[in-house]
């Protein structure tokens, strides 16, 4: 599992970002005392670096000089600065992204997994399991006793927004979110188009009713 | 300053003087003067008093043209007193002594109210971001919490947001030139960051989102301009009517580009429209749903000019709004 280091002052976001990370599979190790910090940056030879500006001592753009020294460890900024310049000097510095706070969370983990994806780190999972059904990420496919089925790329997003939440009641909003593209905004009606076909797909192999609708709240597996 | 200006402004003095020579060439007259050499000594004094005024006025007009010209040349024009060339007359010296006083106390004030605004800026902007870090921590720390209680504190803290992030741009709207960066920006990449930045917003109110013929550049401050595009997501998704849909669409218009916001909202009635862009105007939409401040379109209007972005609205009360943005062609950024 690729490991996270965080690198953030303020305790509250350290520990929640933490736990938002340990729950997406991540490893995580977080700075806490903050005199060289790149020092433990080439020790604890993370997959990646979450780096906020603002820091005690050395800030953020020093420090960021500092590890760029010594490694070639990616590095995000995590900032509530938003100035032009500074994302200039950061990038221009080597840092791989800048994210200003307060970031949505789904944007947040996707630009983490892009990051990971460019630089090469290890692989993330290509399968999920829940209920008897296999999940291939990277093919489109799902498989369970019945057969396999391609799904779309709305499909598969769904499902791995369901299964990744097994058991937990997922909400059409939640979903949404998800499906949100950068280009592609998913509204209530594609939703419910999709959900429609997804299940008939899933019923193809031998899996009817995988897909609980929770009126009023949402979906669960 | 006309030659009449001129004379009548002297009138009193041309009266005393011309009652001086009646009264000398009466006198002259009574002590047996012929009037024939009186009307020599007139003839002979004539050009020579005429010439005087006329040396005068000149000499008035030109110096008046000199300042004016000066000053026109100025950029802070209260500094006019500090840039004046000493003058040779007594009376105008000890003018332009007060005038100088006087601009130096303006010149002091001025200097206090911009370094205090500068500081109130500054601490805004550092508060902005302060705040931001414990907004961040809520939202993670929201993520823990189950389904409704989630979504309806997700909600106001991106109500929070958006107040935060008006504040800043107020602040900032102040001196734009500080941090207002100009480049070449695909029209997609900003709408794409506006939608992300309301997408809870916009996915809460059940809108759908649409974009049409966006795969196109724009020369604008990116940050800026995904601000004020931001405003007018939030206004379409806040004023919304039954199955609510926004369309984001471009299309050039010769050199320019022409960005269009449409909504199906609730629509402005037409004799509030040509108020919305004034400063704390809250039209009846607003005030019926409450929580509007009217600083989002004001703000909208502000950046426009910095950014010499066009910026008009169109709306059909029931039906709903458009709002227009016209990027410029590239070469004619002239202001930042």
């Amino acid at each position: 599992m690729p490991d996270i280091m965080i690198v953030e002052d303020d305790p509250a976001i350290r520990e929640e970002l933490g736990l938002l990370l340990v729950n997406e599979g991540y490893q995580v190790t977080a700075v806490t005392h903050f005199a060289d910090v790149s020092g433990q940056v080439q020790r604890a030879a993370p997959d990646l670096v979450l780096l906020d500006l603002g820091l005690p001592g050395r800030d953020g753009l020093a420090l960021c000089a500092d590890i760029r020294r010594t490694s070639r460890t990616p590095i995000i900024f995590v900032t509530s600065r938003d100035s032009a310049s500074d994302e200039l000097y950061a990038l221009s510095l080597g840092g791989d992204d800048y994210i200003t706070k307060p970031y949505n969370i789904p944007v947040l983990l996707a630009r983490i997994k892009a990051v990971l994806r460019r630089t090469g780190g290890p692989a993330e999972p290509d399968t999920l399991e829940a209920g008897g059904l296999t999940l291939h990420l990277a093919r489109g496919t799902a498989s369970a006793e019945g057969g396999t089925a391609e799904l779309t790329r709305n499909e598969l997003k769904i499902l791995a927004c369901l299964m990744s939440h097994a058991g937990q009641i997922v909400s059409r909003a939640d979903l949404i979110d998800a499906l949100w593209d950068s280009q592609i905004y998913i509204d209530d009606n594609t939703l419910s188009v999709n959900m429609t076909r997804l299940r008939t797909k899933l019923e193809g192999i031998g899996l009817p009713g995988f897909i609980k609708t929770r009126r009023g709240m949402g979906y669960q597996l | 300053m006309t030659l009449r200006e001129f004379l009548s402004d002297r009138l009193d003095r041309l009266l005393i003087q011309g009652i001086c020579a009646a009264a000398a060439a009466l006198f002259l007259w009574a002590t047996g003067t012929q009037p024939g050499v009186l009307v020599i000594l007139f003839l002979a004094l004539l050009p020579v008093f005429v010439g005087a005024q006329l040396t005068g006025f000149f000499r008035q007009r030109t110096r008046l043209q000199e300042l004016e010209s000066i000053l026109e040349g100025l950029d802070q024009k209260y500094l006019f007193a500090e840039c004046l060339p000493p003058s040779n007359a007594l009376y105008e010296r000890q003018l332009w002594e007060l005038t100088r006083r006087a601009g130096q106390a303006m010149a002091s004030a001025v200097s206090d109210a911009r370094s205090a605004q500068g500081e109130y800026r500054e601490y805004v902007e550092r508060w902005v971001h302060e705040v931001k870090t414990p907004i961040t921590a809520a939202r993670l720390i929201c993520r823990e919490l189950d389904g409704e209680t989630r979504r309806k504190l997700a909600g106001e803290l991106a109500r929070i947001e958006e107040h935060v992030e008006r504040a800043l741009f107020y602040a900032r709207a102040e001196s734009p030139e500080r941090d207002c960066v100009l480049r070449r920006t695909n029209l997609g990449e900003i709408v794409s960051r506006a939608v992300d930045a309301h997408r809870s917003l916009l996915i809460q109110s059940g809108v759908r989102v649409e974009t049409d013929g966006l795969d196109c550049e724009v020369c604008t401050d990116e940050k800026w301009a995904v601000f004020l595009l931001g405003q007018l997501l939030q206004n379409a998704a806040r004023y919304r009517g039954e199955e609510p849909v926004i369309q984001i669409s471009a299309r050039p218009l010769g050199r320019q580009i022409q960005l269009t916001v449409t909504d199906n909202g609730m629509g402005i009635p037409a004799h509030e429209l040509p108020r919305v862009f004034d400063r704390g105007f809250t039209g009846r939409n607003g005030r019926s749903r409450g929580g509007s401040t009217g600083m989002g379109l004001y703000l909208c209007k502000k950046l426009s000019g910095f950014l010499e972005l066009g910026l008009t609205i169109t709306s059909q009360e029931g039906e709903g709004t458009a709002v227009t943005l016209t990027f410029p062609a590239k070469e004619n950024l002239t202001k930042l």
